[in-house]
């Protein structure tokens, strides 16, 4: 997967319309909704990165996506857990930013 | 579905009871799908049952718009971010102000809203007693859908109820999770606060 194949036009769009309805819902929907939107969007945006490249290179996004995929659904019925997965998932993130800034070196 | 009314009418009033609450019970929201087409048939079925359901003062001031084309349930879900599956068939409940102008009654009236809820609830308890999934899902921009769809001005989206084959899936739990609530913590008796 190179910077340009990360998405595809029609798969920003996609990204797109989620984003802008769910700023529309946050209006009205619980406030820990907007946290889901956001995590569910991330979801799809590492879909769409993972679709346009190997997935060999990609065992990190591979596997977060994967535990994003089953932990945001905690949301409906183990808050607790889905906040402290929230507050854990940045971490996982930024170790993966990390690597890549060590290994562009 | 003649024999099924003759066989059911057989049945004690236990025996229906435990088939009803049976069906009531292990209905779930199925948020995956696999590709298989839901059956018009079927489909019809579960529009009875929401047909079925109770309404305020008996108004019928909601329709249902049915939709099975995937291209259009693609887009649909493009703007739902509560639509987390990819159904074979939506019915979007409208509520429909032609005949809320006929029944010379109040949009605002609550009643309107609890309607919805009972229609779709019918038709999720009767697509899973079909063997469906389904899920209700409200999480979606009116604005977008009414666009998407060509809705009329006289016609205002509220609810989708989603519908589709279930596809396998095992909910991972965490460990230490909440436990389901029971009848008791849902309910009192004859004074609030009294559990007995």
């Amino acid at each position: 997967m190179s910077a340009e194949t990360a998405v595809t036009e029609d798969e920003a769009f996609e990204l797109l319309a989620h984003l802008v309805a769910s700023a529309e819902l946050c209006i009205r929907e619980p406030y820990y909704y907007g946290t889901f939107r956001l995590i569910d969007a991330a979801s799809k945006l590492m879909g769409f990165m993972l679709s346009n490249g190997a997935d060999t290179e990609h065992e990190w996004l591979a596997a977060f996506k994967e535990e994003v995929d089953t932990k945001k659904e905690w949301m409906m019925w183990d808050r607790e857990g889905y906040f402290a997965f929230l507050q854990g998932a940045t971490g996982s993130v930024a170790g993966e930013l990390k690597r890549r800034a060590a290994a562009s070196i | 579905m003649e024999s099924s009314s003759t066989s059911l009418a057989s049945l004690t009033a236990e025996q229906r009871a435990d088939i009803v609450l049976d069906v009531i019970r292990t209905r779930r929201v199925v948020r995956r799908y696999t590709d298989e087409p839901v059956a018009d048939d079927q489909i019809h079925r579960v529009l009875e049952a929401g047909r079925w359901a109770t309404t305020g003062g008996n108004r019928r001031i909601h329709r249902f718009l049915v939709i099975r084309d995937p291209k259009t349930i693609r887009l649909m879900k493009m703007i739902s971010p509560g639509m987390l599956g990819a159904p074979s068939a939506i019915v979007l409940i409208c509520l429909d102000h032609t005949a809320i102008d006929a029944e010379q009654t109040r949009e605002e009236h609550s009643s309107g809203l609890v309607d919805v809820g009972t229609q779709a609830m019918n038709m999720m308890v009767a697509a899973h007693a079909l063997g469906l999934g389904s899920c209700p899902v409200t999480s979606f921009s009116q604005s977008g859908m009414s666009t998407l769809l060509d809705l009329p001005r006289t016609a205002t989206p509220l609810l989708m109820v989603l519908l589709g084959h279930p596809a396998p899936h095992t909910r991972v739990m965490r460990r230490g999770a909440r436990t389901r609530l029971t009848v008791e913590d849902l309910t009192y008796w004859e004074h609030y606060g009294h559990t007995s």
